[in-house]
């Protein structure tokens, strides 16, 4: 058994070529990764990979050592995004970003964990960039049509570099919709900054608990003032409260938001800015009407 | 005189700070390492600072500057409302960098932008010291001004450009957080964060069937704690966190101008007014909040993760106000010259939510995820509300108490089935079923306390990924449903989505991407006859020959499409009426930089571009925002920059919110 032990370990050395045999041809890369977060594998015994820390991700060397053929090292960056999350994976599986869900973009067929993060070429410890207008430039090399949505003129302040796409996204996945930041564990991440909009209240709106702040928001910009989606406050209104009232117990489907009394005459311009008078319109302390 | 000084200014037209990033192709080549690609900007600053770069414990780079902005012509309102950028020196950027410090830290960062009058103000520091500890600190302060003459205004239609719906305010937000031995097997953590919302503005008071505006003070902030702890164990890695949330809301609306608010004419024969009023809001709150994620790999071939959250925000209200003036009460159908409300509530939230995911790969080609998700999120409050009306001889007082409720239970489960069917060609399809019902407080006509209703909707996945080498990436996801329930009139129903991508890097440096997504929502119901269509069509070209040493070239145009119609109910007549919302949206952004090689040791860069937006349809707009820069090295590490823009926002219904601006900074960066 010992034997056998004995032999299963040279057989594995003879496999691995060591970091430093990497650094004889990679120097450059070598150099600049002693500053990368990643050259604590070579350093500390217990993370498995000690003097391996180039292998820990390029699979074993000692091949490619001798035969310097691209093709008999296991090149990250020439796999499949699925390829590289699943390497990345083995050992990052849990940051407390919290990957996991599937139903967004990234985990699915996305850019894969070096589309953004950069592997040998920074020391900075999540190996991506974190200045808000580069991770802005970073994520709209993608997502262009997004992007453009800022170029209108209400919008929140990206392009000025105040903010940045991942202060409302997580890049690596999140349980709520469009991959957006959670704040106070499971609410909206829009409540992290518009606090006075989180509640609870005594007189919710139910869109926003329901639908969210998009139900009548385009977040990314838009032509509208506050950034409504319609060009007028009483559409997005009214395109959802023109329910009549309908016993609870009523077996056809039906809809939430009700038809508003009838003494808001359309024709009069108070009545066409709901928000005038309802001015608690994202819910209220004191008022089931959302008037104050 | 002027205009030479204008056209000298703009031939030394130059760019202080990095300027505004395109909707180009990432800084870094999505298909290999992200380094690989570094647009020109970055690699002039990198080949500056490399240039500058010396044995000093710091490093880094300071630019200091001057606005000159011309106008705004036209609405200085609006343009407060969008780009409010003032003339004064400025604190353009600082970014430096610190050597390690033995004892305290491995590196030490600190990046600031915007200071000394901007209206965007950001701080941010990152300490490290390599297996001990991780420090980041976040800062932001930012101007947040809203005055749009065309929003929640009752007179406009009169001439009138005063909007009862604005504010002159300031958000701050802060984020310290500390991890404590980052890397090991076991590492705690703790983060507090602050962000507060503060200033004046218009509001408007309300005494049906008249309304009022007055003076609102704002002023509330939000304390976040939280603290876990993150284990990564050989095949279970797992976060505990636990955490809190206090919040304080103390709104104010007070004015003593008198005024007759925006009721036409008399009622009932009387002129209503309001002479002056006291509003206080003293809101409290604080909340309790878990969450745990838990991953495993317990086989080769199966990965499980989890996810559980759950918060219980509540919040204590007290509510106070004084009005006086000629005011009518609907509920005695009389005027009354003094009323005060005083009000208390109470709101609890218990929300809890819940992942599963499970990824198996039974062979080689075959992924199949698993998705299970439920949240629930259950409102109770209860509110006290006592009023007194005074009028020449009489009282009248009430007391009104009240409760109320929201109920959600949404739970949604999707399987999807990834297949390899070549080296270079991923298809992928599934389902997804979401399930919920809520329960809210009726509306007003309604004879019923609380109403409910139910979501139901089966939805059909699918999509494929393809790459060619390094030089091809494409991808296609599809979803739709049919006959879905709602909780919404304008929830989707019968559905479908498109979203595809592809990127193709056709020569060296040459890349051409496009982006298509269309929405299209449907329901047939005769009271909503809803159709609805939201489209985004882009393309980009770059251009990064040699890396962006010395040219690249970054175009993009985007062209979007919103049609929107549905049905509703006018509650004047209670007859039909159509909503029809159009939006054709044109975007182009460019941004072309030039950097001719030195000449007599002479390195100037050039770069112009912009982004220009025009729509068409429900409201008409045209805002421009183009931009051109020069840097010109003064000496080693010294460069020299300035910039123009051009700010011109033009809405056709709206003129009198048009604005036009002309900026020129000019700035010093020193690098080192």
């Amino acid at each position: 058994m010992l034997l056998a032990s004995v032999a299963a370990f040279s057989q594995t050395a003879d496999i691995h070529a060591s970091s430093d045999k990497c650094a004889a041809c990679h120097d450059e890369i070598s150099k600049s990764f002693e500053k990368n977060p990643h050259h604590v594998l070579d350093t500390d015994k217990h993370l498995g990979h000690a003097t391996l820390a180039c292998e820990a991700c390029h699979g074993p060397g000692a091949k490619h050592a001798d035969s310097l053929a691209a093709s008999d090292i296991r090149n990250p960056g020439k796999m499949t995004p699925d390829e590289q999350n699943k390497l990345c994976l083995t050992c990052h599986r849990n940051e407390r970003t919290a990957l996991g869900p599937i139903a967004d973009g990234h985990a699915k067929d996305g850019p894969g964990c070096v589309g953004c993060h950069s592997i040998h070429g920074t020391d900075h410890r999540p190996l991506v960039v974190t200045k808000a207008a580069d991770v802005n430039q970073l994520c709209s090399g993608c997502h262009q049509s997004v992007w453009a949505d800022f170029q209108r003129p209400y919008k929140h302040r990206l392009p000025e570099g105040a903010m940045s796409c991942v202060d409302c996204h997580n890049p690596h996945g999140s349980h709520m919709q469009e991959m957006m930041r959670a704040s106070f564990a499971n609410e909206p991440g829009c409540f992290r900054c518009h606090g006075e909009m989180r509640g609870p209240f005594t007189y919710e709106h139910a869109p926003v608990r329901l639908e969210g702040c998009a139900a009548c928001h385009e977040p990314h910009g838009s032509a509208n003032p506050r950034m409504l989606t319609r060009h007028e406050v009483r559409f997005v209104c009214l395109e959802c409260h023109s329910n009549l009232p309908m016993p609870p117990a009523s077996t056809a489907q039906k809809t939430l938001g009700g038809v508003p009394p009838a003494f808001h005459d359309l024709r009069s311009p108070r009545y066409q800015n709901c928000t005038v008078c309802h001015v608690k319109v994202h819910g209220s302390y004191v008022n089931g009407a959302l008037l104050r | 005189m002027r205009n030479l000084l204008l056209i000298t200014l703009l031939t030394i037209a130059a760019a202080a700070q990095n300027p505004t990033p395109p909707a180009t192709p990432a800084a870094q080549d999505q298909s290999t390492p992200a380094t690989s690609a570094p647009p020109a900007s970055a690699a002039a600053d990198s080949s500056n600072a490399a240039a500058a770069t010396s044995d000093s414990p710091i490093s880094g780079s300071i630019e200091l500057g001057y606005r000159f902005v011309q106008g705004p012509l036209g609405n200085a309102d609006v343009y407060r409302s969008t780009v409010d950028l003032s003339q004064g020196p400025r604190l353009i950027g600082l970014d430096f960098t610190v050597q390690p410090f033995k004892p305290l830290f491995d590196r030490l960062e600190v990046h600031a932008s915007s200071w000394g009058g901007d209206p965007y103000n950001t701080a941010r520091l990152e300490a490290e010291k390599r297996g001990i500890y991780r420090l980041t600190v976040d800062y932001r302060n930012m101007a947040y001004f809203d005055f749009l003459p065309s929003f929640a205004n009752p007179a406009a239609s009169a001439g009138s450009l005063l909007t009862e719906s604005s504010f002159d305010t300031r958000t701050r937000t802060s984020d310290v957080e500390l991890e404590v031995v980052p890397g090991r097997w076991i590492s705690p953590y703790v983060e507090w964060s602050r962000d507060s919302w503060f200033g004046d503005g218009i509001t408007d008071f309300t005494e049906t069937p008249n309304n009022y505006p007055v003076s609102n003070s704002i002023s509330d902030s939000t304390d976040t704690f939280r603290g876990g702890v993150q284990m990564q164990l050989p095949r279970v890695h797992l976060v505990l966190e636990e955490g809190g949330t206090t919040f304080r809301d103390d709104q104010g609306v007070s004015d003593t101008t008198p005024t007759n608010g925006d009721y036409p004419g008399l009622y009932f024969g009387e002129q209503l007014n309001l002479s002056n009023l006291s509003e206080l809001y003293r809101a409290r709150g604080s909340s309790l909040f878990t969450r745990a994620l838990l991953a495993s790999n317990p086989l080769s071939w199966l990965s499980v993760s989890g996810q559980f959250y759950y918060a219980n925000p509540s919040l204590t209200t007290n509510y106070s106000s004084l009005a006086n003036g000629n005011l009518f009460l609907p509920a005695t159908f009389a005027f009354y010259n003094s009323g005060s409300d005083i009000a208390t509530s109470d709101a609890q939230m218990p929300h809890t939510s819940g992942s599963l995911t499970a990824e198996a790969r039974p062979t080689r080609r075959l992924r199949i995820e698993e998705y299970w998700s439920t949240d629930r999120l259950h409102d109770a409050t209860s509110s006290l509300l006592m009023e007194e009306y005074l009028t020449t001889g009489s009282q009248f007082l009430t007391t009104n108490p009240d409760a109320d409720r929201l109920v959600l239970n949404d739970n949604e489960q999707q399987i999807e089935f990834f297949y390899d069917l070549l080296p270079n060609l991923t298809v992928h399809g599934g389902e997804r079923y979401e399930w919920g019902d809520a329960t809210v407080r009726s509306t007003p006509l309604s004879d019923f306390p609380l109403e409910s209703t139910s979501l139901s909707r089966n939805t059909g996945l699918g999509g494929a990924s393809f790459r060619w080498r390094q030089h091809l990436r494409a991808s296609a996801d599809f979803e739709a449903a049919s006959g879905s329930k709602a909780y919404f009139r304008t929830s989707l129903h019968n559905y479908w989505k498109l979203h595809s991508r592809a990127q193709w890097d056709f020569l060296t440096g040459w890349r051409l991407a496009g982006d298509f997504f269309e929405l299209n929502n449907h329901n047939p119901d005769p009271s909503l006859n809803l159709n609805f269509v939201s489209r985004a069509e882009s393309a980009s070209l770059s251009w990064l020959p040699n890396n962006g040493r010395n040219v690249s070239v970054l175009i993009e145009y985007t062209r979007s499409n919103v049609n929107s119609n549905i049905l509703y109910l006018d509650p004047g007549t209670l007859g039909t009426a159509l909503s029809a919302y159009l939006e054709n949206g044109n975007t182009a952004t460019a941004l072309i930089d030039l950097a001719p090689k030195a000449m007599h040791g002479f390195a100037p860069r050039f770069s112009f571009g912009g982004s220009l937006f025009t729509s068409a349809g429900s409201r008409p707009t045209d805002y421009y925002q183009p931009t051109a820069r020069l840097s010109v090295p003064l000496a080693k590490g010294v460069l020299w920059n300035s910039e123009w823009r051009w700010y011109s926002l033009a809405e056709r219904l709206y003129a009198f919110e048009d604005f036009r601006s002309n900026q020129l900074m000019l700035s010093l960066r020193y690098t080192r």
